[in-house]
């Protein structure tokens, strides 16, 4: 069933989320070719998962989805080939910002700091902060993730506070 | 900086163009279809090819415990060959993806990369022991006639795949256990959340 209606549905989901999608893979991959590919692996999923879509969920419940678990699925076969470790939420304010130290702002910038910071988190954490950042309530990312809206709550309250203080002292370190 | 416009920051960044055509999306969804069922096909082949080889040398050895031996190898092949067909992930159903809250879709992956690791002495490498170890043996039992030193000689070929059989295992087992891990982090984020949300 990969006939017009998948294909019509696939280009209204990537009009209203390709930005979106763009910015995720970049929050899964930080090496710039291997993100493309990226990028484009979380399309096909999307187009390829689209044959079946059957409105059980809104359509960006659907993206969001498909675009974290094909993201995660490349991620965790990444992480088995560097050996690389995630950290958590609670873990991450213990571990150094990397431009803490250096005259900040002006040396790396704001949302590479930030991607830094993001991908180095555990794969429930990232689509935490991610959905945060996109602008996504707690239902909303309580739908796509599986945990309870009282749980993304408290994390994004942790989220807050991290981002408060990584982002306020680099402008300190600045001035 | 305020956490408002640190998501202003991160909405501005990123193209909305899309990086592939439809007929991109087609050809890559035609050669990801043909890659699995290349991959199956490898091993269906592979499977072709031994299990003759065996039964041949069951048919024609003449000691019966090389016989024996080379019929429980091809017995174990088949049985292989069925195991990894019945547990291979193939193609994953076009909606899977979407089907499965961020949480579960993780959980099932990592569980059937444990059950594939922790399950590899009953699937995998256990059905091959009887039959390696019956053509070690039928294999030792000439050259032991000849002289022990010839005979002791030839159970080097039973000692060392011994020690890598057993290493696989060893190392499979402790990622098996690393993986359940990450499991039972996945489940206490589950058992957190006050109230379930839909999957």
């Amino acid at each position: 069933m990969e006939g017009k209606p998948q294909d019509q549905r696939y280009l209204e989901a990537a009009a209203a989320y390709g930005a979106a999608l763009h910015r995720l893979a970049g929050a899964y991959e930080a090496d710039p070719d291997k993100r493309r590919d990226l990028l484009q692996e979380v399309h096909l999923a999307l187009w390829r998962s689209l044959a079946s879509f059957d409105g059980r969920c809104s359509m960006r419940t659907w993206v969001y989805r498909v675009a974290h678990n094909a993201a995660t699925s490349y991620a965790i076969s990444q992480r088995r080939s560097r050996a690389s470790a995630w950290i958590g939420l609670e873990e991450v304010s213990a571990v150094a910002d990397p431009a803490e130290g250096e005259q900040a702002a002006g040396r790396r910038h704001s949302v590479d700091r930030l991607l830094a910071l993001i991908q180095q988190l555990k794969p429930l954490d990232r689509q935490v902060i991610l959905s945060y950042l996109e602008g996504l309530d707690a239902a909303a990312t309580a739908e796509i993730t599986g945990i309870s809206p009282g749980n993304v709550s408290t994390k994004i309250h942790r989220i807050k506070n991290l981002l408060t203080q990584r982002f306020q002292e680099g402008v300190r370190d600045a001035e | 900086m305020q956490n408002d416009d640190i998501r202003n920051l991160w909405q501005a960044q990123g193209s909305g163009d899309a990086p592939l055509t439809l007929e991109e999306l087609r050809k890559k969804g035609a050669k990801f279809r043909t890659t699995i069922a290349r991959r199956n096909l490898r091993e269906y082949v592979a499977v072709a090819l031994m299990v003759p080889y065996f039964i041949y040398f069951a048919w024609t050895a003449g000691l019966p415990l090389m016989r024996v031996g080379n019929g429980l190898l091809a017995a174990a092949l088949l049985y292989m060959a069925y195991q990894l067909h019945r547990r291979a992930p193939a193609s994953p159903a076009s909606g899977e993806l979407a089907w499965k809250n961020c949480l579960a879709f993780h959980r099932a992956q990592l569980e059937r990369q444990r059950d594939a690791l922790s399950g590899i002495w009953s699937w995998y490498l256990g059905p091959l022991i009887p039959g390696f170890v019956m053509v070690s043996i039928a294999i030792s039992i000439p050259l032991f006639h000849k002289s022990i030193r010839a005979g002791l000689l030839s159970l080097i070929w039973v000692v060392l795949p011994a020690v890598v059989f057993w290493q696989v295992a060893r190392i499979n087992k402790g990622a098996a256990a690393r993986i359940q891990r990450q499991i039972d982090e996945l489940e206490a984020a589950e058992s957190n959340s006050d109230s379930g949300a839909p999957e």
